[in-house]
């Protein structure tokens, strides 16, 4: 699919194509302008692409070459907008109401106000049905929001950074709930967000769109352990980049094949992903988290001494700066150890964390 | 089950049934712009004939060379220039400080100066210019004879029926709105600046001085292009006290080509006169959208909950109190306390002992209740339909503008947005050139109301559209959007969420439009024939005719009648919680 926007020669998504399982949890991941929340709109019909395919279930809802287009209101989707979308001139019964009285058969009063109820007890907001829209919290405006996407059981549901206007605290408690129910549900959902930690935590399968392209999909267990790519591994966690260039590699073949490489903190062996030659110029991911620290000088592969810059106390770790020969690496500790600026250390980084990544 | 690719079964989608209000609102959208499109087409299209109606026309430069070498002309633009002028510097000299004295200081009673800038606002302009003649006049007003008689003066000090005067009555009737204008200028001020420089060590008058006036100047300049714009256009006040006495400004000009002395109409020559109107409007409008572009440079903070720092007058006060006092009994009530004055007299007559005996209701009395009754009906026709339709276009317009895709959406923006820089006499003269050049034949409505519902409901398209524009862009997108999602074909959308989310706004300009239509002269004045008469131009014929007792009689009638309608807008504005605008 791709899609061009109207008013400029930029094309917002250049050929994405994802398919999601039946109840799977589908996220795209992106910086602000990759192309995700397009996407998301052309899969609701909000957005008409200029060529591609789309399908709903086995049903064709956009096909440029056969010129088949259903309308928005006609593809019996659920949705939850950023801003939720509540209408503030109607009760919270009005709002989750809504997608019913435009289901066919139109379902009976009595059926109506079952489900009503029934998505809003879902969301724990039973008992609301009276009160006005805008004399909800910004909480409780979210889950109404998610009881209305939900009442008329859509095939697929789709949700744009619907936690980005809620605090700290209930954004984190909503994380869980909201996959909790949907998992439930057995909804097929696609999500769109620029939080990384809402994309790993809720994933069944992640997408990380650059550009208007999709970069990298997988489980996220794999986007953060085997980023694929230097903008992969920069976007979603913390990674520390080494210029390298490669020396040798063997174990072609096996799945995780080696290769020395020559960095400007000395030579080291890493994990080969990719297909990288003898003399390409590469660059060498590590995180925080994987690197081991010790004081002294140390005489053990993968090693190299420096220099600590500067320690960051963050309360549930240690976050230190490492300088070796003018390369500053970052190195996360319990906090329990105890280092000062200017102490002498080394690192070791295992081979199985260093990953080679095309430059 | 959500796919992008192309290795499922496929199945095309069942039919849906067709969305038909997109093409209905456009429809309504692209006829507007025609409306407003043609009539000026016509004006252009006529200022190069030798038209006459009927008469297959020949193309011709002469309207215009004839203008250019008429010295009447040169002497108009210099009285229309130094009328507005004066209009500018009166409105200006009293509604600026009103407005600072409203917006940032403690002064007593804010919302009772609010309410009655609205009335001042939409009393019609030429009953309060009726009383000023009655004021003013220089052989029977009340002002010059007390003063002759006070100061033993020989002739009348004062004469309305001057440029200047005119100027001062036409500066009265506006400063309402360079007050509304200024005042949203002090309002939306960040505080904060001011409250820098007290800080920094400026006095009051210093802080005025180099922080509050600099920063409000935009601001400013644009209320003061757009009155100037009101005041060259105006033609209640110089048709009332000018035309008598052979005072022409562009408006009463274009009006006189169109009655002249003796003989039939030029049409091309008005059709000329008008085209040259017309174009200095759109530079004036040009001058202040410019202004009004850059005034948010400035540092405008919108939307911020903040406090102004408001002056404290103490002893000051009763002098603030006395300003505004002195202006709404001079400016508004005097006016239209002589009309009540006149309305009881036989006769115009300075004010006196055998005056107050002959006082009588005869000038009620006498009145003629069909002409009046048809008056009430016509105002009344147009007072419902012109907003009607003027508000339902608004919407159709400001959604293809703002909702649609439509490729043509900016042309629609830009001819609804015209007829907000168009003189009224303009559109008159214009709606009069269309019906007798081309509808004619086709489509025979000179004469009829409905011709003025034509020219009333372009007139106020750009107004309606402003308001149902702001209105749009406050509701959120996805609103809509989220009732499309969720089954609503486009009427499912607008009937539950777009119209309730509009309608406070709506319903405001309705009652504006209205309100405007009640109080209508200029643009009935060139279209009117005995059958479409309206209230106002009953008062216009009496006028016309010297007989100024009924005159007064029927133009407090309107001031009296305008009552229940202001209430009713002040139940709405209340409700609906929109401020007043001009």
């Amino acid at each position: 699919m791709t899609y061009r926007s109207a008013d400029t020669e930029h094309q917002a998504v250049r050929g994405v194509s994802i398919e999601i399982k039946q109840g799977q949890f589908y996220t795209l991941l992106g910086p602000s302008g990759c192309g995700k929340t397009t996407t998301l709109r052309c899969v609701a019909g909000l957005e008409r692409p200029d060529s591609g395919q789309i399908m709903v279930g086995d049903e064709i809802v956009y096909d440029s070459a056969s010129n088949i287009w259903v309308a928005p209101n006609n593809r019996h989707i659920g949705m939850v907008f950023q801003s939720y979308a509540i209408w503030p001139h109607m009760t919270v019964f009005e709002n989750v109401a809504f997608p019913l009285r435009y289901l066919k058969p139109k379902p009976r009063r009595a059926e109506m106000r079952e489900k009503v109820r029934n998505a809003l007890s879902l969301v724990q907001l039973g008992g609301l049905e009276d009160r006005p829209a805008p004399f909800l919290s910004g909480g409780q405006q979210q889950r109404l929001a998610l009881a209305r996407a939900l009442v008329a059981e859509p095939r697929v549901l789709l949700l744009d950074e619907p936690l980005s206007n809620l605090d700290a605290k209930l954004r984190e408690e909503m994380r869980l709930e909201l996959r909790e129910l949907v998992k439930r549900l057995n909804v097929t959902t696609l999500f769109v967000t620029h939080e990384q930690i809402e994309a790993l935590t809720m994933s069944d399968v992640m997408a990380v769109m650059k550009d208007g392209l999709i970069v990298q999909e997988g489980r996220p267990t794999e986007i953060y352990g085997a980023p694929g790519q230097t903008f992969v591994a920069d976007f979603i966690g913390k990674t520390n980049f080494l210029k390298a260039k490669v020396v040798s590699r063997d174990g072609a073949g096996s799945n995780m094949r080696l290769a020395r490489v020559d960095t400007p903190i000395g030579p080291l062996a890493c994990r080969m992903a990719g297909d990288a030659v003898q003399g390409d110029a590469v660059t060498i991911a590590v995180r925080p988290e994987n690197v081991e620290i010790k004081a002294g000088a140390s005489t053990e592969d993968n090693s190299a001494a420096g220099e600590v810059d500067a320690v960051v106390y963050l309360g549930n770790l240690l976050d230190c700066v490492v300088n070796i020969r003018g390369e500053r690496i970052r190195v996360q500790l319990h906090p329990s150890q105890t280092l000062a600026k200017g102490d002498k250390v080394s690192l070791r980084f295992p081979m199985e964390h260093c990953l080679v990544l095309p430059s | 089950m959500a796919t992008v690719t192309e290795t499922l079964v496929r199945r095309p989608a069942p039919a849906h049934a067709p969305d038909l209000l997109p093409t209905v609102m456009i429809g309504a959208a692209v006829v507007a712009c025609v409306a407003v499109a043609s009539l000026l087409a016509v004006i252009l299209w006529l200022s190069f004939t030798d038209g006459t109606p009927g008469i297959e026309p020949e193309y011709t430069l002469a309207n215009f060379t004839n203008m250019f070498l008429d010295k009447v002309t040169y002497l108009v633009i210099g009285n229309t220039l130094g009328f507005a002028a004066t209009t500018l510097c009166v409105a200006l000299a009293i509604g600026l400080p009103m407005a600072w004295l409203i917006e940032r200081t403690d002064f007593p009673g804010k919302r009772v100066v609010f309410t009655l800038f609205t009335v001042a606002l939409l009393l019609p302009g030429f009953s309060v210019a009726l009383g000023w003649l009655f004021l003013l006049n220089p052989r029977v007003g009340a002002i010059n004879h007390l003063l002759m008689w006070l100061f033993g003066l020989g002739e009348a000090p004062f004469n309305v029926s001057t440029v200047l005067g005119m100027g001062m009555v036409e500066g009265l009737s506006l400063t309402p709105v360079i007050f509304i204008m200024c005042s949203v200028v002090f309002r939306s001020m960040d505080a904060s600046l001011e409250e820098a420089a007290r800080m920094s060590g400026a006095s009051l008058i210093q802080t005025m001085r180099r922080v509050t006036l600099p920063v409000a100047w935009p601001g400013i300049l644009a209320a003061s292009i757009y009155v100037f714009a009101i005041g060259f256009a105006a033609f209640d006040v110089p048709a009332i006290l000018g035309m008598s006495n052979r005072i022409y400004t562009f408006s009463t000009y274009v009006y006189h080509n169109i009655n002249p002395d003796g003989g039939l109409p030029e049409y091309g020559a008005v059709a000329a006169l008008s085209m040259f109107m017309l174009s200095f409007a759109v530079l004036m409008t040009l001058w202040y959208s410019r202004v009004q572009r850059q005034a948010p440079r400035y540092a405008i903070v919108t939307g911020k909950a903040y406090r102004p720092v408001i002056v404290r007058l103490g002893r000051h006060k009763p002098v603030a109190v006395a300003f505004v006092v002195t202006y709404f009994v001079l400016a508004q009530l005097l006016p239209v306390l002589m009309l009540v004055w006149a309305s009881g007299l036989p006769y115009l007559q300075p004010i006196s002992a055998a005056a107050f005996e002959s006082l009588s209701w005869r000038n009620y009395l006498e009145l003629q209740p069909d002409v009046i009754l048809l008056g009430v009906g016509n105002t009344s026709i147009l007072m419902v339909v012109v907003p009607t339709i003027a508000v339902a276009l608004a919407l159709a317009i400001s959604w293809v503008v703002l909702r649609s895709k439509l490729k043509g959406r900016a042309a629609v923006e830009f001819f609804a947005f015209l007829p907000h820089t168009i003189p009224p006499i303009v559109f008159s003269v214009a709606a009069w050139l269309l019906a007798l050049f081309v509808l004619a034949d086709v489509l025979p409505i000179y004469g009829t109301i409905w011709i003025l519902v034509l020219v009333y409901v372009v007139q106020r398209i750009s107004y309606c559209t402003r308001m149902t524009n702001t209105a749009m862009i406050q509701v959120h997108k996805e609103l809509e959007e989220s009732a499309t999602i969720f089954g609503a074909p486009t009427a499912g959308v607008m009937r539950r969420v777009l119209l309730p989310l509009l309608l406070p706004a709506m319903m405001y300009a309705w009652i504006w439009t209205a309100l405007l239509a009640y109080r209508e002269l200029t643009l009935p004045v060139v279209l009117t024939t005995s059958g479409n008469q309206t209230l106002s131009m009953v008062v216009w014929g009496l006028v016309q005719t010297s007989a100024f007792g009924p005159a007064s009689a029927v133009a407090l009638i309107m001031v009296g009648l305008m009552i229940p309608i202001l209430i009713l807008y002040w139940t709405v504005a209340r409700r609906t919680g929109i401020a007043p605008a001009g």
